[in-house]
């Protein structure tokens, strides 16, 4: 595997922007001929993985399209059909699989997601420096939309990182560090660290995911060509989104930890951090189960370099932590090779105000996350972490247990610290886990390459 | 003995299905179309039945020519797969299967070729064995416990889960007492019927390549 040609990829893709604010517009279409002439004015906005030698951007634009929106673009019928099923159907309509049921069903996701008639056709994402460069960005976009006439703006969303003492940070609203364990792919062009790919045979070293894992047209880690749409130059280099917007009940959480950790002889962080995995501040429990400790959580040679082979029976990190259930490494045996094919690139940020740990919260307040995920294939990896790994737990031995972070509850979760028979390590049980997380709605959405999008632009999808 | 691992036996059988051009529909859609409509959990015959860890019966069309450098090779008839993780000795699983299920192994295999019935048992177990493969190298559904140790052990742990759950923090005296009563209690519960053990989940599809 050579160098990717990073110019014809969108840099969505290929690396987390790191810039603090963005805002996600969600379009729809009304004439494909105006809608395609809309994508071509905004093909010199989009921003590809080319390097940033010259320094970060103001703002970056990316843009995807749900399978509605592509059969409003008109692209032949024998392209559409070709599409993964899962992606053809969208999120909405997989929801009993995903176990978004309950306070996660459809009905209760917000309108946008909701309306039977006025459907999301595309997701245009601008990233900034600052809120006034996306209204920068934004103002060029508005006057290529009037200008064309493609596409209404049916809603946007803003996401922002945590901001502490003015800087921002990696901090999600439960007030963890977040951000850690995105793969790395062959080809791809990013500083690797160690335990972000895949465990090599010694158990030990870590190398780059199969770039198929992530892009379309390249061999995956089975050695096939992930399942895409033809023709080829219309999937090559493109990948599909996973877009959910995550409402997080921060009152609910801080009540449940306070009320357990009264209950737990480890202490209220150390419960907090068997939750997740990592201490507040990132560090590892499975390094470091006695305190967090700076220097592994700022290390990036330390911060993902680990396995749960010395700890199968999850006494450091438990077998439930929310880390280790989506990111199991080492932990079902094998060196890790059965997780290979699960992976999935995580993008997003957190919305809504942050309330630090002194300041009152209510879990009607508008705040979560925009999680955003990145795969091949949406129903080998998002879908089977999603419904596997976060809503069952019979891969982890743990029955019917769901991820205590995301699993659906409905006030009847469990979740169990494994534990030793030293006083600040013991056993615990978690039960009638409330729902801290609450889907509010997304969908799945293909994210084409600078090619396949000039192919779109000019009408030149051609299946035969 | 390559059909056992510890006391858990792998059966594999394959039963030809009846070729008739006259019969509409044909014999093995008959098959796919009972299969697609059997329950599931409780009720589903392999749990109404003793000994079966997991089961599965597929109808075998042909082998598909993938291309080359696979060279064409066809089977001389459709046939009927089922594949079992059992208890015991075979002949038992068969009986048991017969003299518990008869209604619905009729309704299957009564579209195979040779099938003598469910209700003359020997000569059931005699075709049964007839289409027997030897299974040789199969996934073992659990580590040599029996279907109905294997029901208790599950039963035993979510109750003692929930106990746990319900006692953390409990004095020494309630927490004995309490416990005392629970085992007693736990012991004279019947173990819990097969298929009942799992979460309620509809046989979903999640589409191409999984």
């Amino acid at each position: 595997m050579s160098k990717l040609n990073a110019s014809d990829i969108q840099g969505f893709v290929l690396r987390g922007y790191n810039l603090p604010v963005a805002r996600y517009l969600f379009l729809h279409f009304e004439d494909a001929t105006r809608a395609r002439s809309l994508i071509a004015r905004l093909l010199g906005h989009i921003t590809t993985g080319q390097r940033w030698d010259a320094g970060k951007p103001q703002s970056t634009v990316n843009i995807a399209f749900t399978h509605r929106g592509l059969e409003h673009l008109e692209l032949p019928l024998a392209t559409l059909l070709t599409f993964p099923v899962e992606f053809q159907q969208g999120m909405r309509q997989r929801a009993a699989l995903l176990g978004d049921t309950g306070v996660n069903s459809p009905d209760h996701w917000d309108p946008l997601w909701r309306n039977d008639h006025i459907h999301v056709h595309a997701w245009l994402g601008i990233n900034g420096q600052s809120v006034e460069a996306l209204d920068t960005r934004q103002a060029a976009i508005q006057s290529a939309l009037d200008q064309t006439g493609g596409a209404t703006i049916l809603a946007c969303q803003e996401a922002a990182a945590v901001f502490i003492n003015g800087k921002p940070t990696t901090k999600e609203h439960f007030g963890f560090t977040d951000g850690f364990g995105n793969p790395d792919y062959l080809g791809v062009e990013r500083s690797t660290q160690p335990g972000q790919g895949k465990l090599m045979p010694d158990g030990k070293t870590w190398a780059p995911l199969a770039t198929g894992e992530l892009l379309l047209g390249y061999a995956d880690e089975a050695g096939e060509l992930p399942v895409a749409p033809v023709p080829h130059l219309l999937a090559a280099n493109g990948t599909f989104m996973v877009y959910r917007k995550l409402h997080q009940n921060v009152a609910t959480f801080r009540a449940f930890l306070d009320r357990q950790a009264a209950l737990y002889g480890g202490g209220k962080e150390k419960l907090a951090a068997k939750f997740i995995g990592r201490w507040r501040d990132g560090t590892p429990i499975e390094r470091s189960p006695d305190k967090p400790d700076s220097s592994i959580a700022q290390d990036p040679n330390l911060s993902t370099d680990f396995t749960y082979g010395g700890d199968l029976a999850g006494t450091r990190c438990p077998m439930g932590a929310h880390l280790r259930r989506v990111h199991p490494r080492d932990a079902f045996g094998f060196n890790g090779r059965l997780i290979n094919r699960r992976r999935i690139t995580r993008r997003g940020l957190p919305y809504g105000p942050f309330a630090a740990e002194d300041q009152p919260v209510s879990d009607a307040d508008d705040r979560g996350v925009v999680f955003m995920a990145l795969n091949a294939s949406l129903s080998r990896q998002f879908e089977f972490v999603q419904q596997q790994w976060v809503q069952y737990g019979n891969d982890s031995h743990l029955g019917n247990d769901k991820d205590v972070l995301m699993g659906n509850h409905g006030g009847h979760g469990r979740f169990v610290v494994q534990g030793d028979s030293s006083n600040t390590n013991p056993p615990f049980v978690c039960s009638n886990l409330p729902d801290f997380v609450e889907l509010r709605g997304g969908d799945y959405f293909f994210l084409p390459s600078i090619t396949a999008l000039g192919m779109i632009a000019l009408g030149l999808v051609d299946p035969r | 003995m390559p059909n056992k691992n510890g006391s858990v036996y792998g059966l594999t059988i394959l039963s030809p299905i009846i070729e008739d051009e006259k019969a509409t529909p044909s014999h093995d859609l008959q098959i796919r179309n009972y299969l697609a409509k059997l329950s599931i959990r409780e009720e589903s015959p392999f749990a109404q039945a003793p000994g079966t860890h997991l089961a599965r019966l597929v109808v075998m069309d042909d082998v598909i020519y993938v291309g080359m450098p696979a060279c064409e090779e066809h089977l001389k008839s459709k046939y009927l797969v089922f594949e079992s993780n059992c208890d015991g000795e075979l002949d038992t699983y068969l009986t048991g299967l017969a003299t518990n299920i008869p209604e619905h192994l009729d309704a299957i295999w009564k579209h195979c070729v040779g099938y003598p019935g469910a209700a003359n048992c020997e000569a059931f177990v005699d075709y049964m064995k007839a289409c027997q493969l030897d299974t040789t190298f199969y996934f073992a559904a659990v580590n040599d416990k029996s279907v109905p140790e294997s029901l208790r052990a599950l039963q035993t742990q979510s109750a003692v889960a929930n106990f746990i759950a319900t006692h953390q923090g409990a004095d020494p005296v309630t927490l004995q007492r309490d416990f005392i009563e629970f085992a007693a209690h736990l012991e004279s519960q019947p173990p819990p019927p097969p298929g009942s053990m799992g979460p309620y989940r509809e046989i979903k599809t999640g589409g191409r390549n999984e």
